[in-house]
């Protein structure tokens, strides 16, 4: 396992030219994850159709994954990224797993290989619920990774089983009416149950706990799978160069707590006390995105962020979900 | 994973990113085949287990992925009860949750390693399960994917596990080459042809052999099946390791997205790719024929032709019913005063239109029966009006319905169907289709 400092200095397989929205989470997450992954082990990922596949993979144009500027002479330094249907990355991924596994065993293959499933929320929670939890189940030794923007980016928007409550989707319109109301799937309880042997919450916001997360999960026993909150410039409709602070305040304040567990060792929760006093108010996640400004408004003289009227209980029910998410995390991170 | 010394390894650029070989030693793979027929042996045994038996033999197939579905269940039941008892195999079972994930598995572990075979069998709507992905895998260039297809009909509702082939016959735009085969030889023959086809350098392209459910499936008869070294000397002789890279042995991306431009190209390319399997797949069969001393693969099975001399109804039909009609052809024809022949067509997708025209060329009337549910005058229908198109002299097309729902098609409902066909010497037949069942003309 390297320094945070070696790490930046790696070279990631993740390279310029995608056409992500400037500022979007899911590059700065490949950033991070294509340098943890330059560690003298040949690197393959999967990929199911989503904004990270259809805006990064793209053919003639800039394909941005690679080590290098060309094929690299290194084996080890070499990449491989497979795309398949929405909900395949991870069955992609155990598959490749499997076969890299047989040689092995065979004694036809005498080289490491780490495999990386990639995933959206809509892609691993609403279609490939299916894929994700069977691969785990299985105890598929790959990194599944599912980066959680809440939305269906890729289709422009749409409710997905991880929009938190009361947020303006294009397909839970804050029209009258007061947006998403449905909680979150419990994602993370749900790979604790199938069997994963590590989980994990967290963004590249927090730089060093994050990347310390990849380069564990490419060692652990069994399924690792990384949510990656994702805040989307595009669908949480912030202003641009806010990702990171957004992500920040979003674990901080207990919509997404930064969160590690592995199997019989029980788990964290990180920057995000469980007493509700002492987490900065949730009011100013809200406060930066236009998908809660039904809910909130932000006074333009002094920027604080009030509760607009008739949006009371709304805020308190939404409230009341946040400490309840908080007080599930601190249960979950009490689990071996 | 292995923590032995790497072996050396060298660069080739390809259109599809490098290849680094030395990567993957396919020496070492086949020498970990443990055989299951040393020497050749007969064998009785039904369809599923004729098609397993010939998965297994394969030195390529090391994973196989499945998932159950009447008629199709006991081929994986085989190849595990085969993989579990045999001690030092190299092979292993992978039991999935649905045939969606079997699907999207065989992408992955077939683009990991683009020399391995990698096979599965299903049916019905497990096949329709599949569709999202054997969509993808049709035009993927993946040709070491098998799906080996059981037919059983698709519809659900009602319910029924008899087989006929409109699963198939739904799938032809998959992209796969789809090869009926009729009768437990056929169907462990062209198991092992079928791969040789799709991994042509050619070709590329995804195969789907298949046998109709239950009638064939599962029901017992005597076949040969060959010493697993001669199979791995006929396939060894066509199979050459791919040049494009796989995920392991490459640098490279696959299934990308890719720009309109690009996209109709590709296209483009996989047509003329599965145009080509219509040129090499008898060459295959008689490269096999030579090899086994049995027919390998064809377009059609044929009966009853002399040359190219007149005939009065040609028969093109599909499946083991078709033996039905072989067994009646001589006395009705005595008795009718008409000469017969069929075709039982063995390679539905892509259809051989060229040689169908030449084939029937000489016929008054072609008797057409199909056995799927089709909105129009049927499948088989379609396609021999296509072939026949533009004949100076077009034989008359009588189109038939039976064996639906997988009934069997009795010897007289054979005898209603030839009726039709001989009075349609003299005169139109008497509707676009006519359907048949239990003898009768309903």
């Amino acid at each position: 396992m390297s320094g945070y400092k070696e790490t930046a200095r790696q070279e990631s397989c993740f390279r310029p030219g995608s056409t992500l929205c400037p500022g979007c989470m899911e590059s700065v997450a490949f950033q991070n994850i294509g340098r943890v992954t330059d560690n003298g082990v040949k690197t393959i990922f999967t990929i199911g159709t989503s904004c990270a596949e259809v805006s990064t993979l793209a053919f003639p144009n800039v394909v941005a994954w690679g080590r290098g500027d060309d094929s690299p002479d290194d084996f080890a330094k070499s990449f491989s990224i497979l795309h398949n249907v929405f909900e395949s990355a991870p069955t992609l991924a155990e598959a490749t797993r499997d076969v890299a596994d047989q040689l092995t065993s065979i004694g036809a293959l005498d080289r490491k290989i780490q495999v990386i499933s990639a995933s959206g929320d809509g892609g691993a929670f609403s279609i490939g619920l299916r894929t994700l939890l069977h691969t785990i189940h299985r105890r598929a030794r790959v990194t599944i990774v599912v980066l959680v923007n809440e939305i269906f980016a890729n289709t422009g928007f749409q409710y997905s089983p991880a929009t938190m409550p009361f947020a303006d989707t294009s397909t839970t319109p804050a029209e009258g009416t007061p947006g998403n109301l449905n909680p979150p799937l419990d994602y993370i309880h749900l790979a604790i149950a199938a069997g994963a042997g590590m989980v994990a919450q967290l963004s590249p916001a927090h730089g060093k706990m994050f990347v310390k997360a990849i380069e564990r999960s490419l060692e652990v026993e069994g399924t690792a799978v990384i949510f990656i909150p994702a805040p989307c410039i595009s669908g949480w409709k912030f202003e641009d160069g806010q990702t990171v602070e957004l992500a920040l305040l979003g674990a901080r304040s207990g919509v997404f707590p930064a969160f590690t567990w592995e199997r019989g060792k029980g788990g964290t929760v990180k920057d995000c006390p469980q007493d509700a006093s002492e987490r900065p108010n949730i009011t100013e996640f809200l406060g930066e995105q236009r998908r809660f400004g039904h809910l909130v408004g932000k006074d333009k003289v002094t920027g604080e962020v009030k509760v607009k009227p008739g949006q009371e209980e709304n805020m308190e029910k939404l409230t009341a979900w946040v400490q309840s998410n908080v007080d599930r995390m601190y249960s979950l991170a009490a689990m071996k | 994973m292995s923590t032995t010394t790497a072996g050396p390894v060298s660069r080739v650029s390809t259109p599809s990113g490098e290849r680094y070989d030395g990567v993957i030693d396919l020496a070492r793979v086949k020498a970990a085949h443990v055989p299951y027929y040393p020497t050749r042996e007969a064998v009785t045994a039904d369809g599923n287990t004729a098609a397993a038996l010939a998965t297994l033999q394969m030195w390529r197939a090391i994973l196989y992925p499945g998932f159950p579905i009447t008629p199709s269940t006991k081929w994986i039941e085989t190849v595990a009860a085969k993989v579990g008892a045999q001690k030092g195999t190299a092979k292993r079972v992978k039991l999935m949750e649905a045939e969606h994930a079997v699907a999207d598995y065989m992408v992955g572990a077939a683009a990991a390693c683009r020399d391995l075979i990698v096979s599965t069998a299903t049916s019905s709507v497990g096949l329709d399960h599949m569709t999202e992905t054997t969509r993808s895998l049709g035009a993927s260039g993946l040709g070491n994917v098998m799906i080996i297809d059981v037919y059983r009909a698709t519809a659900n509702f009602p319910l029924c596990i008899e087989g006929d082939p409109s699963d198939a016959l739904a799938h032809r735009d998959d992209g796969f080459i789809q090869i009926c085969a009729r009768g437990k030889q056929q169907i462990y023959d062209t198991v092992i042809q079928a791969p040789v086809l799709g991994m042509h350098a050619d070709v590329m392209t995804p195969t789907m052999p298949g046998y109709y459910g239950i009638k064939d499936s599962h029901r017992n008869a005597k076949f040969w099946v060959e010493a697993d070294s001669a199979i791995h000397a006929f396939q060894d002789k066509w199979i050459k390791e791919c040049a494009l890279p796989g995920t392991i042995n490459g640098d490279t991306a696959m299934g990308n997205c890719v720009t309109s431009r690009h996209f109709q190209g590709f296209k483009v390319a996989q047509k003329r790719r599965i145009e080509r399997a219509l040129e090499l797949l008898p060459e295959i069969g008689a490269d096999f024929e030579k090899t086994f001393g049995r027919p390998g693969l064809a377009y059609f099975d044929e009966v009853g032709f002399k040359g190219d001399e007149p005939v009065d109804v040609v028969v093109v039909s599909m499946g083991p019913d078709f033996g039905t009609f072989e067994s009646i052809r001589g006395e009705w024809s005595a008795r009718n005063n008409t000469s017969t022949a069929g075709l039982a067509m063995r390679l539905i997708n892509p259809f051989p239109r060229e040689a169908v025209r030449k084939r029937l060329a000489n016929a008054k009337v072609v008797l057409v029966v199909n056995q799927a549910h089709h909105s129009g005058r049927g499948h088989l229908t379609l396609d021999i009006a296509d072939a026949l198109a533009g004949l100076d002299k077009q034989p008359r097309i009588v189109s038939a319905f039976a064996g639906m729902g997988g009934a069997d098609v009795s010897e007289s409902t054979w005898e209603v169907m030839l009726d039709e066909g001989r009075d349609a010497i003299t005169k139109a037949p008497r509707q676009p289709y006519m359907v048949f069942h239990e003898g009768a003309r309903l």
